[in-house]
C-alpha cells in the first residue's frame, strides 16, 4: 500500500499517528539512556534485559490463560507489572553480578557467562511459557492472550493504541525526570565508578537507579521492536552520536535526532513496502551508524579517543 | 587525639573469605599538613589502608579518625580528595575537563540550581593551582597521562579537601612526568597547606614528596627486629618486590630506623605500634631530623 494512502481515512491514519507517538516517546526514552549505555559498555546487559522481558511475557500469557480476563493477557495491566518486574530483577541481578567481585573478592561467576546465562533461561522459560499458555487457554476454553511469535520477537508497534502512548509517555516523563534529578551524582559516578563514592557518591544507589531506567525503557522498547531488537534502541542512537561529538549537550541531542529519524524513517520505509515496522527502524539506525562512522573517517566528526597508554 | 588529619590505631582488617589479614594492627598517624607515603609491596595492604580512611571498607577492628571523625563523616564532608590508582574513568565521556572537576565540586547541588559561586571559584582555584586551565575546555579523553593526572588532582582539589590522598601516582608516568609530578605536588602544598597522602611500592617516587615515609607490609611486623634494620634488611623483607624497592639501598640520605610494639618510636616520639618501622627522608624538605 502506498504511504500516503494511510491518511486516506482517519482509521488507517490513527494507526500511523499512534505508533509514530508511542514511538516517539520509546525511542527518545532510550536514545538518552543509549549515551550512557554505551559509554558505560552496558549494552550486552541491555541485551539480558531486553530477553528477560520475554520470560515475563511467558508468565503473564499463562496468567491470562489461567484467568481469562482480558486485563491479564496480551497488552494488559498484569502483562506489562509482570514484564517490568523481570526486567528489573533481571537488570540489577546483572548489574549485581558485575559488581561482587569488587570489596568482597568472590565473584562467583563471570559477567557475561551470567548475563548470557540470564539470557537463554528467559528466552527458553518464555518460550515454553507462552506454549503452555495456548494450551492451558484451550483447554480451558478462554480465549488465547498469548501473543504471536512475531509480536514477541519483532514487536507490533502499529497495535499500539493511545492507551500505550499514554503509558510510553508517562515512562518517558519519568525516566527524563528522575534522569535530570540525579544528572550530577549519575554522571560523576557513570565516569567514574571507582573514584566516586570516595567523593561521596552513593554508587550503588546510581547503579540502581540506571538499572531501574534502563529496564524500563527496555520494556517499552520490546512493544517497537521486540525482544529481539529493542537492545539496538539502546545502542546505535548513542553510538551514533558519540561518533559525531564530544559535547555532553550535543551528543545527547545528536542521540535523540539518530532515534526520532530512524523511527519516522524506518515506519515509513515499513508502511510503503508492507514490511515489519521493527526490524525497519532498526535498520534505519544501523544505516544512520554507518554514515556517521564514515563521516567520522573523513575527519570532520569528534576527535578519536586518545590512545589507552594508562 | 583530634588533632590529627588521619589516625590509625590498631586497626586490623580481614577481606571477607581471605585466609589471612591484609592489615594487622596498623597504627599510624599523619599530622595537618603533613605529607606522608605509605611505601610497602604489591600486596601489602596499602591500599586497603586507604580503602579504609576513604570510608570505602569497614573499620572491622581498631579505630580510625579523619580529622577527628569518622572516614565516612569525613567524605560526608568533602574533606579527602583521592586520586585513584589508574585511572579506571571512562575517558570516552563527552566530558570537558571543566565539567569534570565541576561534578566533583558541585555534585552535591540541587538539581533545579544552577552550581553556585563558591563551587565555581573552586574550580577556578583548583585548575589554576594544577596549572590545567588552558586544558579546561578540552575534552577530557583528549588529554596526554600527564595531563589527565593534573585534571584528577584537580578534581580532588575541587572539594575544598583537607587531605590529597594519592594511590601509585607515579605508574606508568617517565621520568619527566615524575619531576613536574613532585613539582606540581608542592606547588599544590604550599599554596593550600593541604595533607598529602601518598601510598606506592616506588621508594624514589615517594621520598622526592614527602616530609615522612611509613612502610607498610601486612606481615612487617612479625619479622622486624627492633634494632640493626638496615636497607639492606629491609630490602630483603621486601624481597618478593625487589625491583619496586631498588632506589632503598642507593637512596643518600635516607635513614632507616624501626621499634618493636608499643616501643615509642625514638625519633618521632610517642607513635608506638606493631608496625612501627619508619624510613625518614633526610634532605627532602621539611624532612629535617633532630
Amino acid at each position: 500500500m502506498n504511504l500516503l494512502r494511510y491518511f486516506d481515512s482517519w482509521a488507517t491514519a490513527e494507526l500511523v499517528l499512534t505508533a509514530l507517538a508511542a514511538g516517539a516517546c520509546v525511542v527518545v526514552m532510550c536514545s538518552l539512556l543509549s549515551v550512557l549505555v554505551v559509554l558505560k559498555r552496558l549494552a550486552f546487559i541491555g541485551q539480558g534485559v531486553s530477553h528477560s522481558a520475554f520470560g515475563g511475557i511467558g508468565v503473564a500469557a499463562v496468567i491470562g490463560a489461567a484467568t481469562g480476563a482480558a486485563w491479564a493477557g496480551q497488552g494488559g495491566v498484569v502483562e506489562f507489572g509482570v514484564v517490568v518486574t523481570f526486567c528489573i530483577g533481571a537488570a540489577l541481578g546483572m548489574a549485581s553480578v558485575g559488581t561482587a567481585g569488587g570489596a568482597g573478592r568472590s565473584r562467583p561467576i563471570e559477567v557475561d557467562t551470567g548475563i548470557g546465562l540470564f539470557l537463554v533461561a528467559s528466552m527458553a522459560l518464555g518460550g515454553l511459557l507462552v506454549e503452555a499458555a495456548r494450551a492451558l487457554a484451550q483447554r480451558l476454553g478462554h480465549p488465547v492472550g498469548a501473543r504471536s511469535w512475531e509480536s514477541i520477537l519483532f514487536g507490533s508497534i502499529l497495535t499500539a493504541g493511545w492507551g500505550d502512548v499514554l503509558v510510553a509517555f508517562g515512562l518517558l516523563v519519568l525516566t527524563v525526570g528522575v534522569a535530570w534529578l540525579a544528572r550530577r551524582p549519575l554522571l560523576f559516578w557513570a565516569f567514574d565508578e571507582t573514584c566516586a563514592p570516595a567523593f561521596g557518591v552513593p554508587g550503588t544507589l546510581m547503579r540502581t537507579v540506571l538499572m531501574v531506567l534502563l529496564a524500563l525503557a527496555t520494556v517499552t522498547a520490546t512493544k517497537l521492536a521486540g525482544v529481539v531488537l529493542a537492545s539496538a534502541l539502546l545502542v546505535l542512537p548513542g553510538a551514533t552520536a558519540l561518533k559525531l561529538s564530544r559535547r555532553l549537550w550535543s551528543v545527547l541531542a545528536l542521540s535523540v535526532a539518530v532515534g526520532v529519524g530512524g523511527l519516522v524513517v524506518g515506519l515509513a520505509v515499513s508502511l510503503q513496502a508492507d514490511l515489519q515496522p521493527g526490524p525497519c527502524i532498526v535498520l534505519a539506525m544501523v544505516a544512520a551508524f554507518v554514515a556517521a562512522g564514515f563521516w567520522n573517517r573523513l575527519g570532520s566528526g569528534a576527535a578519536p579517543p586518545r590512545s589507552e597508554t594508562a | 587525639m583530634g588533632t590529627e588529619a588521619v589516625q590509625f590505631e590498631q586497626v586490623t582488617y580481614r577481606y571477607p573469605g581471605a585466609p589471612s589479614p591484609a592489615l594487622e594492627g596498623v597504627t599510624l598517624s599523619v599530622l595537618p599538613g603533613e605529607r606522608l607515603g605509605v611505601l610497602g609491596p604489591n600486596g601489602g595492604g596499602k591500599s586497603t589502608l586507604l580503602k579504609l580512611a576513604l570510608g570505602l571498607l569497614p573499620v572491622q577492628q581498631g579505630r580510625i579518625g579523619v580529622f577527628g571523625l569518622t572516614p565516612a563523616e569525613a567524605r560526608g564532608r568533602g574533606l579527602i580528595g583521592y586520586v585513584a590508582q589508574r585511572i579506571d574513568a571512562e575517558l570516552g565521556f563527552p566530558l570537558s575537563v571543566r565539567q569534570v572537576v565541576e561534578l566533583a565540586a558541585g555534585w552535591r547541588t540541587p538539581p533545579w540550581r544552577r552550581l553556585g559561586g563558591q563551587a565555581r571559584a573552586r574550580v577556578d582555584r583548583a585548575l589554576e593551582l594544577t596549572g590545567a586551565s588552558a586544558l579546561a575546555d578540552r575534552p577530557i579523553g583528549s588529554l596526554s597521562g600527564g595531563q589527565t593526572q593534573r585534571a584528577m588532582i584537580a578534581r580532588a582539589l575541587a572539594t575544598d579537601a583537607k587531605v590529597l590522598v594519592l594511590d601509585e601516582p607515579l605508574v606508568g608516568i617517565d621520568a619527566a612526568g615524575q619531576q613536574q609530578f613532585a613539582e606540581l605536588l608542592a606547588t599544590v602544598h604550599r599554596a593550600t597547606g593541604v595533607t598529602i597522602l601518598i601510598v606506592s611500592h616506588d621508594l624514589r617516587a615517594i621520598a622526592a614528596g614527602c616530609d615522612r615515609v611509613a612502610c607498610l607490609a601486612r606481615r612487617l611486623h612479625s619479622h622486624v627486629s627492633p634494632q640493626g634494620l638496615t636497607p639492606r634488611v629491609l630490602a630483603e623483607l621486601f624481597s618478593h618486590d625487589v625491583a619496586g624497592l631498588a632506589g632503598v639501598g642507593g637512596l643518600a640520605g635516607v635513614h632507616v630506623h624501626a621499634h618493636g610494639p608499643d616501643e615509642p618510636c625514638p625519633e618521632h616520639g610517642p607513635t608506638p605500634g606493631p608496625v612501627g618501622l619508619t624510613v625518614r627522608g633526610r634532605g627532602t624538605a621539611g624532612g629535617g631530623t633532630p
